[in-house]
């Protein structure tokens, strides 16, 4: 249901184009800053991941499948684009317990019906938080590619 | 008569400019090296200048604009700009990996503006600004370089566990950045320092932040 907080144990799959990736093609801090305004958008209020575990796959290989079809279906995926995996409780206790400000993420569900039911936000950040940013950069489990 | 279009005299004059040719076996002409640079239409007009002596010669190939300025001029002068100067990040020798540097920049480059023709690719005041760090500070290691959201520089170098030293190149002149160091006494926690200033004075500011060993090629 929309605004559910994701438990825990659960994993989140946040898509990371290769601007956002380092020469050897790690998930970097860029990946995870929000968006700012656009003459026709207005700045993204939370970063879109989508929830693993809501997909119902057996294993990790048959979930990655099924991101990369969502992915295919909803925007076009660059060749060398990754998908980064990160388990929700290490990044929101990494987040509340080394940040200056010891900030207090959300993990939400935020399903877009039909299209992408499993699509969730990561809340509670702000434009340019590169501190933030850092942190969960550093929490990244995986990375496969988005393709 | 010999019709010559205004964007092929323009490579011309780039490539006279730089004085490099465009031969595959040769150094690459500075256009090629961008995928989405999209053809303008020209309009020729002709125009007569009178001099004194009631002499009339012909000015040709001016581009006729109903408006005088428009967002895609100001893309295309930004591409350009963006273009110059990875060109003199590549042939400046004194900065290290100035050609792995060049190379990544085309690349973030064209990432940005294959996903959104009509953004910037990388922004002009913060490539300036990092062009500027570079100059600066020859002794530095290769950093990894990705783009912001806003398109612009962000250059981290990274040593051991809890070593970073993150710049986000802002503006012309500003820069934030973050330092994550390991606590002396509690080497699994970490000491994180963050802040703004200016491209001049960042390195000043942060030398006594023990990030020297990780960032610098210097012994």
């Amino acid at each position: 249901m929309k605004s559910d907080q994701i438990p825990d144990q659960d994993h989140i799959a946040r898509y990371c184009s290769f601007r956002r990736l380092s020469d050897d093609g790690q998930p970097e801090p860029t990946a995870f800053m929000l968006k700012p305004a656009r003459p026709a958008e207005p700045p993204e209020e939370s970063l879109s991941v989508n929830w693993l575990e809501y997909l119902e796959c057996p294993d990790r290989t048959s979930k990655i499948a099924e991101i990369r079809r969502i992915y295919r279906e909803t925007f076009d995926v660059g060749a060398q684009a990754k998908i980064a995996i990160l388990n929700v409780g290490e990044v929101c206790d990494k987040v509340r317990t080394e940040s200056p400000d010891r900030r207090i993420l959300q993990v939400l569900h935020d399903p877009i019906v039909t299209k992408d039911p499993s699509h969730s936000g990561i809340y509670n950040l702000r434009q340019n938080d590169r501190v933030i940013a850092e942190l969960i950069v550093e929490t990244v489990l995986e990375s496969y590619s988005a393709r | 008569m010999v019709e010559l279009d205004l964007q092929e005299k323009e490579a011309q004059e780039a490539t006279t400019l730089y004085g490099i040719d465009d031969s595959p076996s040769g150094h690459p002409y500075i256009g090629g090296w961008l995928l989405h640079q999209r053809a303008q239409p020209v309009t020729k007009l002709e125009f007569w200048i009178v001099d004194q002596e009631g002499r009339k010669s012909s000015v040709r190939d001016w581009p006729e604009k109903k408006d005088p300025f428009t967002k895609e001029d100001l893309l295309n002068s930004e591409d350009n700009q963006v273009q110059q100067l990875i060109f003199q990040i590549r042939i400046s020798t004194y900065i290290p990996n100035n050609e792995r540097l060049a190379n990544r920049l085309i690349a973030l480059f064209n990432d940005a503006k294959e996903e959104d023709p009509d953004s910037t690719g990388i922004s002009v005041d913060s490539i300036r600004s990092f062009y500027n760090f570079l100059q600066k500070h020859t002794y530095l290691k290769y950093p990894i370089i990705t783009l912001t959201p806003d398109n612009d520089i962000y250059a981290s170098w990274k040593g051991g566990q809890n070593q970073v030293f993150s710049v986000h190149f802002v503006s012309n002149e500003d820069v934030r950045f973050v330092i994550f160091k390991p606590n002396e006494n509690n080497p699994e926690r970490k000491i994180i320092s963050y802040g703004t200033d200016t491209v001049d004075t960042l390195m000043k500011t942060v030398a006594f932040s023990g990030i020297w060993d990780w960032i610098s090629d210097e012994k």
